[in-house]
C-alpha cells in the first residue's frame, strides 16, 4: 500500500514558531530532478530517447516528458498529477500554488500583527501587509518597516523559510516513502534510543536519506516516541543522564508492566494466563495528537510487543481536525461522556474524550488510578502560557493527586522553563521531579508556523 | 504482450546504495559510535599483533656469530692416523 499524505492531519498543526537563537540550518540542497525516465514498454525495451538536430541520441528532458507524473518516483496510486517539483518548492505563501496556503496567508494578514517596535511606542498596531521575499512569509505591514527590523528578522528568516519549504513539499503530491512505518520485531530487538537516525535504525525503518523527508517524519512520530522514550527500559535518560531518583521510581514501576517477565502463555488451554490489564496513556489538552494517523500511535506497540495499550485523548479540542467522526456519540449509561472508542488492533484501544480533565476526574471515570498502568502525558499543554494558563489550575491539583507520572513537553526553552516555573509556583512542595527540564532527544526536527 | 517475469530478488536493505556502498542515514546513524569503534579495532589489532611479534621473536633462532665452529671431522682424523 502506497504511504499517502493525509490532507487533513496537515491541517494547521498549531505549533508555535518562537524566535529562536540562530539555527545553524544549512539550506537544503535539492536534487536536480534527474532527466531520464525508467519507463518500459514493450516497444520502447530500451530508454525512450530523442534524436536532435545533429543526430546524437540523448535521454529526454524532464520537460519532455509527457506529463511530470511519468517519472516513477511521482507515480501516485490515482494517477494523481504531481504539484510541485522537488526545485520548486518555494513560494510566497500569498502567491502559492495552494489553496490551502494562500489561505493560510490570508488568515495571517487578518489576525496578526506588525512586529515592529514602532507600532508599540506609538500605540497604532498594524496588520501585516508585507511579505518577506528572503522567506516568503508575511511578517510586516509594510517595506520599510522589513528593512528596519531585518536585524530581528534574520534570526528567524531561514527557519520560516525551511517550513514554508517544508510545507509546499507536503502539498507537492510526490510520493511519500518516508511515512511507510515498520511492522512489528521480533521480541528480543533492541531499539537504541541515543538519537533519531539510530532510533529508526533499530526500529527497521526504510532508509530516510534526505533531510527534507526526515524532518516531515519525525514531526508525526516525535508523540509516540517521546513517550517511548521515557519509559522504555533502555531510555537515554538515565540517573546520569537528567532523572532524579523519584524518576527513576516512578518509571520502574511502569517499566515493570511494560517489560514483564515472559509467562510461557500460548495459543492452547495450556497456554491461557491471566493477562494485566492495558497501561492507560491519559493525552491531556489533546489538540493535533488526537488526530494522528493510527499507524502513527501503533508504532508504540511495537517498541512494547509484550504489554497493551489505552490512550485517552482528553480536551475540548480534541477532536479537532476529524470531522469525520462527528457527530459524537450518545451519551448514555455505558458511555456517560460521549467517547468516541476506537480499536486499532488487539494491542491497542483508543478513546477520545470532549471534555475537561478536572469534570472526569470528579465523576471518577478513570479511577482507581494506579502508577504501575497509568500515565500523564501533556503535550505542549501552554501551562504557564498567559491564554491557557486559568484552564490548567484546575487540573494541576487533581493530577497530583492520582500519584501518577506526568510528562510534559514544550515548544521551546522559554516555553518549557514559563511551564516549569508555573508548576513551582502553583504547586510548590506537592509535586517531585521526576526528569530534569532540558532538550528532548526526539524533538520534531521540523519547524512549524502558528497563525 | 509477453510481460518478463522477475526473478527471485535478494532483499535488499534501504540502508545501502545500489551500489553497496552505505547511504547517508546509516553513515549519520553510526556517528555517535564511530569514534570509539574504530578505537577498539585499533586496540584488538595492536593486542593481535603485538602477541604475533612477540611470540615469532620469541621462537626465532638465536645470533651464532660469536661461537667458532670446528673444522670438518674427516680431515681431524686422517691428521691424526698420519700423526701415529
Amino acid at each position: 500500500m502506497r504511504a499517502q499524505i493525509c490532507q487533513k492531519c496537515l491541517a494547521p498543526s498549531k505549533l508555535l514558531l518562537r524566535r529562536a537563537p540562530t539555527t545553524t540550518t544549512s539550506p537544503f540542497a535539492h536534487q536536480a530532478f534527474p532527466a531520464t525516465t525508467a519507463r518500459r514498454t514493450f516497444l520502447t525495451g530500451f530508454r525512450k530517447t530523442t534524436v536532435e538536430k545533429d543526430g546524437q541520441v540523448r535521454p529526454p528532458l524532464s520537460s519532455e516528458l509527457a506529463s511530470p507524473s511519468d517519472h516513477s518516483l511521482y507515480k501516485h496510486a490515482e494517477g494523481t498529477r504531481v504539484l510541485l517539483k522537488p526545485n520548486n518548492l518555494f513560494h510566497p505563501m500569498d502567491k502559492s500554488p495552494s489553496p490551502s496556503m494562500r489561505e493560510r496567508a490570508a488568515n495571517i494578514k487578518r489576525t496578526a500583527y506588525c512586529p515592529h517596535p514602532h507600532h508599540r511606542t506609538a500605540n497604532s498596531p498594524t496588520h501585516i501587509r508585507f511579505t518577506c521575499p528572503d522567506c516568503g512569509i508575511p511578517a510586516y505591514c509594510s517595506e520599510e518597516h522589513w528593512a528596519e527590523d531585518y536585524q530581528n528578522h534574520m534570526l528567524i528568516c531561514d527557519a520560516l523559510r525551511e517550513a514554508n519549504e517544508d510545507d509546499h513539499d507536503l502539498r507537492s503530491g510526490r510520493f511519500f516513502p518516508e511515512f511507510e512505518y515498520p511492522g512489528e520485531q521480533m521480541d528480543e530487538a533492541l531499539v537504541n534510543f541515543t538519537n533519531w537516525d539510530t532510533l529508526l535504525y533499530t526500529r527497521e525503518f526504510r532508509a530516510i536519506n534526505d533531510e527534507r523527508s526526515l524532518r516531515q517524519v519525525t514531526k508525526l512520530l516525535t508523540y509516540p516516541i517521546t513517550v517511548a522514550s521515557f519509559v522504555h527500559e533502555l531510555s537515554p535518560y538515565d540517573i546520569r543522564h537528567r532523572l532524579t531518583v523519584e524518576g527513576l521510581k516512578s518509571v520502574s514501576a511502569l517499566r515493570y508492566t511494560l517489560h514483564p517477565p515472559r509467562t510461557g502463555a500460548g495459543k492452547d488451554i495450556k497456554g491461557i494466563r491471566v493477562t494485566p490489564p492495558p497501561v492507560r496513556l491519559f493525552i491531556l489538552g489533546a489538540r493535533s495528537e488526537s488526530s494522528l494517523p493510527r499507524e502513527v500511535w501503533h508504532q508504540l506497540t511495537h517498541m512494547f510487543p509484550l504489554s497493551t495499550f489505552h490512550l485517552v485523548f482528553i480536551g475540548p479540542q480534541s477532536m479537532m481536525n476529524r470531522d469525520a467522526e462527528l457527530p459524537l456519540p450518545d451519551r448514555t449509561p455505558a458511555n456517560p461522556f460521549g467517547a468516541v472508542v476506537e480499536r486499532v488492533s488487539h494491542n491497542m484501544k483508543i478513546s477520545t474524550f470532549v471534555e475537561y480533565y478536572h469534570t472526569l476526574h470528579d465523576t471518577g471515570t478513570f479511577k482507581p488510578y494506579d502508577p504501575y498502568f497509568d500515565m500523564f502525558v501533556l503535550f505542549h499543554p501552554g501551562l504557564g502560557h498567559p491564554g491557557s494558563a486559568a484552564e490548567w489550575e484546575s487540573t494541576l491539583p487533581r493530577l497530583l493527586d492520582t500519584k501518577c507520572a506526568i510528562l510534559c513537553t514544550g515548544f521551546t526553552e522559554e516555553d518549557m522553563s514559563r511551564d516549569v516555573n508555573w508548576v513551582h509556583d502553583k504547586c510548590k512542595g506537592e509535586f517531585d521531579v521526576l526528569l530534569e527540564p532540558g532538550e528532548n532527544r526526539f524533538r520534531s526536527l521540523r519547524w512549524d508556523i502558528n497563525e | 504482450m509477453h510481460p518478463t517475469r522477475k526473478l527471485f530478488v535478494l532483499p535488499r536493505s534501504t540502508y545501502y546504495e545500489p551500489d553497496q556502498r552505505q547511504g547517508a542515514s546509516l553513515i549519520r546513524a553510526r556517528k555517535p559510535f564511530l569514534i570509539k569503534n574504530v578505537i577498539t579495532g585499533l586496540v584488538m589489532f595492536g593486542i593481535t599483533a603485538s602477541i604475533y611479534v612477540y611470540t615469532i621473536r620469541a621462537v626465532s633462532q638465536d645470533e651464532f656469530e660469536d661461537v667458532k665452529v670446528p673444522e670438518a671431522p674427516g680431515r681431524g682424523v686422517s691428521k691424526e692416523v698420519g700423526g701415529k
